[in-house]
């Protein structure tokens, strides 16, 4: 356990690196997920329609001092630099590059190139590397992007110069900085296959930019460049719920199989199972997982599923810290307890979405409920009997709960700033389409996913994707255009060649990229904007 | 930099040289070079240092030396192929001298006896173009798909795309550099939206106080003129007009060309075009119905908002073609002339805007044999830009271009304009041709039912395949 944490602090170490205030251990997760919204130094936005004049650019040249007497340097063609200027000169396997303390400082302070700037010794300091690797690095640094010349050498390569140099994290910026993700220009860009016969159950990723995918009892993970991969076998005979954590380890779970169990990715193994006592003393199987900057939360169900509780743990040392909704069936009303299976956490209301669904002779009914799990009390609930949601989800960029429900097809929202607990029963959904087809017999919504990403939501239907997006208006206008409080608008994702393909079964997002599996395929799409491909 | 202009130091002239370490590669080169990049740029502030010393500039100076050798020869290197549109761009974003780079990259002007496709621009999702537009002049586009708009930059690359509260965009137009105006067949007003804000900054409707029956207008046109927008309206019972907007304040200024709709030389204008040198607005309408096409052109002055000229046909002036109306209209604002393609016999005419009578046209000679069995014009697309008339037929795509003329008076014959097929058989087979723009001597096509836009260049480069 202890050679895990370390493990693990020590990489959020090297990708925190604007994070002066980084002290806190406890914290780490949580500042890991600032330091990638961090933008790089870019000068040119170039994606932006407006264009910065010359006179906005943030780095004005340095005034370089005189050129010194002639020395050996000068026979490289290169101006000679004094002390004390701001201008660095590094001899990187004979070919002299010169760049500014500012820029080399942008490395980090535990990169090798920030200690450059730092050293006070006279003339070009030597570094014994490959001097074309190193100019790309450099451009890297310089701009924040990569030079086209960086197709021309394997991403490999790069990373492992990275790595010497230590801003593999500045690398990783470049190749899936979330804040390039443009959700209206994901082309299917890559597609990873899985060896063997089973299709994905589950898709997970971190964020340090790795993707996790089982199928079957085993579980391949992808570098962040997916590029590499590797292949673990698990106890399970299907994982249904899958969590990563760090690169190297998550959280598995079925509803086969007692337990949540802590996996090794790298070698395979049980790091740490984790249990819930119930009061039958039969196993508990895992329903769902979640996780919050500090807590991981686990739904179990007794294995003779008559009792079911949300367990939270501390993401650091896998100690249970408490447990909320602790449910048991009394007699024979199977309802009184239907287990969570979806469990999202709300990063600015600091409360946790559980929503369950049940399936029976009458129809499909469910609850969601919002966790304060500070008190242990559900702070909103709402039961769902009509037009029960196929999935759910909640988004704290758009401030609302969505659902797609489960008759009718159709998404719905309900904001999270109007939320009121329905004493009257009615129905607090707004209708993003057909209103009336919550009357369907037909399941119209049935095995539809929802997640959100940025400040969109994406709801699968079939083969296809929804990518749903708000649209902002003035209030006046609204009224004038006859609109709702909120406007959304959808669009269908892909080309027109892209259809005919199988059902969407799962899907997740990472930095720029959208990762989607479809049914009876072995393998995973990568849905990526074009421009920003490597 | 403000010490370098200080009164003491000695002025540099421009066959001083100056040196440059950019990136720890020294260059050499001239006041005069470095100031060729337009006085704003970076460049030119630094040649105005007075100092022997070189200038420390801490970016690439593989890129750097394209750019300066662009500033010493006014063209791109060889070299330059090693780095993206993209690299390029935005480094001389950087120095400062992106029109110099624009200049030389942009494609030789477009001749549409010589052009060919280059690219396809094809957004990531609803690729089916509803509308375009390439008025920004510098090879950019804004494409409207499924309720969003999509701009391209002058390198052709996606710069942003912004979703509207529309769901079908037939009206494009561009109001400012990031400020677009759009309308729908199926939703009512004339709505703009900010790219830099991505948000919706404004709506036009048209309602009358004392008619309320003027409600839930939409937009059919929509035109761009230095201080106002133009946009027809029609209602549900079919009266319509055309509404001027402020540009600075997006706020409704007059109403002019008010019609009842219960003809078709009375329904709402499909196109609008300012007309700069008279400071007009023309709009037209062509309807095609059991008995042919029919239709209107009606010039306004949008001052008074009375009619300057009309014609309507069938039916109007005293034409030897009768029962051969427009198919389509277009017109060259820059040349003053009008075109009109014939719906039968699929002839062009062309009318000079300064000599309007009651039947101005006329009507060009085809002689190219290859072409003698064209068809016809129904289902045709026209587009005019300098001298030139593309025209869309079915799935092919044509071009009438204007043979150069002995020196003397410039006068509108039948015999002046040469017709030629843009296109090979092959790519009028991808689909009927919807719309024609160009813009910045590039040719955007869409076709029906055809994901995408397709880009048309002229290009000195010989293409020459070889067969080893």
């Amino acid at each position: 356990m202890s050679q895990n944490s370390i493990q693990y602090n020590d990489f959020s170490c090297k990708t925190c690196l604007y994070n002066l205030t980084f002290q806190n251990n406890e914290n780490t997760l949580r500042l890991f997920h600032f330091s990638l919204f961090f933008i790089i130094r870019r000068p040119l936005e170039g994606k932006s329609i407006h264009k910065p004049k010359a006179k906005q650019l943030k780095m004005p040249p340095s005034s370089a001092a005189p050129v010194s007497s002639a020395k050996g340097a000068l026979n490289f063609n290169l101006p000679g630099i004094n002390k004390g200027s701001n201008v660095v000169t590094i001899d990187v396997g004979g070919q002299f590059f010169q760049t500014t303390k500012l820029t080399l400082s942008l490395a980090g302070p535990k990169s090798l190139l920030s200690q450059l700037a730092e050293s006070t010794q006279i003339g070009p300091r030597f570094i014994d590397r490959d001097p074309e690797l190193f100019s790309v690095l450099l451009s890297l640094l310089r701009t924040g992007n990569l030079p086209s010349k960086a197709k021309a050498f394997d991403i490999e390569d790069l990373i492992a110069e990275s790595k010497f140099y230590n801003i593999e994290s500045l690398l990783i910026n470049s190749l899936s900085n979330p804040s390039q993700f443009e959700a209206f220009n994901l082309e299917k860009s890559l597609v990873l296959p899985l060896n063997g016969r089973d299709s994905p159950s589950a898709i997970t990723t971190t964020p340090f930019g790795t993707l996790h995918v089982s199928h079957g009892s085993k579980i391949t993970s992808f570098d962040w460049a997916l590029r590499k991969k590797t292949t673990i076998l698990t106890h399970f005979s299907a994982i249904d719920s899958l969590l990563g954590i760090t690169p190297n380890l998550a959280a598995a779970g079925a509803t086969d199989f007692s337990g949540l169990q802590l996996l090794d990715l790298q070698k395979g193994i049980v790091r740490d199972t984790l249990n819930w006592e119930n009061a039958t003393k039969s196993g508990s199987t895992v329903q769902a997982i979640g996780s919050s900057p500090e807590y991981l939360f686990t739904s179990f169900e007794s294995s003779r599923r008559n009792s079911n509780s949300i367990m939270v743990y501390d993401l650091q040392t896998f100690s249970p810290v408490t447990e909320i909704g602790h449910y048991e069936i009394y007699g024979a009303d199977l309802y009184s307890a239907i287990p969570t299976t979806k469990l999202k956490w709300v990063e600015s209301y600091g409360m946790l979405m559980a929503s369950g669904s049940h399936g029976g002779p009458s129809g499909v009914i469910g609850n969601v409920r919002l966790w304060d799990i500070r008190s242990g009390n559900v702070v909103w609930e709402l039961k769902e009997e009509v037009d029960c949601f196929s999935d759910i989800t909640v988004s704290d960029n758009l401030s609302a709960v969505f659902k797609v429900g489960v008759n009718s097809g159709e998404v719905w929202y309900i904001d999270l700033r109007k939320l009121r607990n329905e004493s009257d029963g009615s129905n607090p959904w707004i209708c993003l389409g057909d209103e009336r087809k919550v009357k369907n017999v037909k399941k119209e919504g049935f095995g539809c996913k929802i997640e959100e990403h940025g400040n969109q939501l994406f709801c699968t239907k079939g083969s296809d994707i929804e990518l749903w997006s708000e649209v902002m208006m003035g209030k006046q206008t609204k009224s004038e255009e006859g609109l709702r409080e909120r406007v959304f608008r959808k669009n269908l994702m892909g080309r027109v060649k892209d259809d005919g393909s199988s059902k969407i079964t799962n899907l997740g997002f990472e930095g720029n990229k959208m990762f989607l599996s479809r049914k009876d395929q072995q393998s995973v799409e990568v849905w990526q904007s074009s421009a920003k491909g490597v | 930099m403000a010490e370098g202009l200080s009164d003491s130091a000695p002025t540099p002239t421009p066959s001083d040289r100056i040196k440059l370490n950019v990136g720890g590669k020294l260059f050499e080169t001239t006041v005069s070079t470095l100031q060729s990049g337009g006085p704003d740029s970076l460049l030119a502030a630094l040649s105005s240092r007075p100092s022997n010393e070189p200038v420390f500039i801490d970016r690439d100076p593989e890129i750097f030396s394209v750019l300066l050798s662009l500033l010493r020869s006014n063209r791109l290197p060889s070299t330059a192929r090693r780095f993206s549109k993209q690299e390029l761009s935005d480094e001389a974003l950087y120095y400062g001298i992106e029109s110099q780079l624009r200049s030389a990259m942009s494609p030789p002007p477009l001749s549409g006896i010589d052009a060919s496709v280059v690219a396809t621009i094809r957004p990531a999702s609803d690729g089916l173009p509803s509308a375009f537009t390439a008025e920004a002049g510098d090879g950019s586009i804004w494409i409207a798909h499924g309720g969003q708009v999509s701009a391209y930059d002058w390198t052709l690359n996606h710069s942003c795309t912004i979703r509207t509260h529309l769901e079908d965009i037939t009206s494009l137009c561009r109001v400012w550099p990031d400020v677009a105006a759009v309308g729908s067949d199926s939703s009512a007003g004339l709505h703009f939206y900010d790219f830099s804000r991505v948000s919706h900054i404004g709506s036009i409707h048209w309602t009358d106080p004392s008619d309320p029956r003027i409600y839930k207008a939409r937009v059919t046109a929509i035109a761009d003129s230095p201080d106002k927008v133009f946009a027809s309206f029609d209602c549900p019972h079919r009266e319509n007009c055309i509404l001027l907007v402020d540009k600075s304040t997006l706020q409704l200024v007059s109403e002019i060309g008010r019609q009842s709709g219960s003809a078709t030389k009375t329904m709402v204008s499909g196109k609008l075009t300012w007309l700069p040198e008279t400071g007009t607005i023309i709009g037209s309408a062509v309807s095609c119905g059991a008995f042919g096409y029919s239709g209107y052109i009606r010039i306004w002055d949008p001052r008074s908002g009375s009619v300057v000229w009309e014609t309507n046909e069938p039916g109007s002036g005293r034409s030897s073609r009768f029962g051969d109306s427009f198919a389509d209209v277009d017109v060259d604002p820059v040349e003053s002339t009008l075109f009109k393609i014939c719906s039968k016999s699929g002839d062009l005419a062309v009318a000079d805007l300064r000599k309007l009578s009651d039947d101005p046209w006329v009507y060009l000679e085809d002689k190219n044999p290859s072409l003698r069995y064209a068809g016809g014009g129904s289902s045709s697309v026209l587009h005019c830009y300098r001298g030139q008339v593309f025209v869309g037929r079915d799935g092919s795509l044509e071009v009438w271009s204007r043979v150069e003329e002995e020196e003397g008076e410039k006068r509108i014959e039948g015999r002046m304009f040469r017709r030629n097929f843009v296109d090979k058989l092959e790519d009028s087979e991808r689909g009927i041709v919807r719309k024609i723009e160009v813009g910045g001597d590039r040719l955007f096509v869409s076709r029906e039912n055809v994901e995408g836009i397709e880009v048309w260049e002229s290009s000195h480069l010989s293409g020459a395949v070889s067969l080893f």
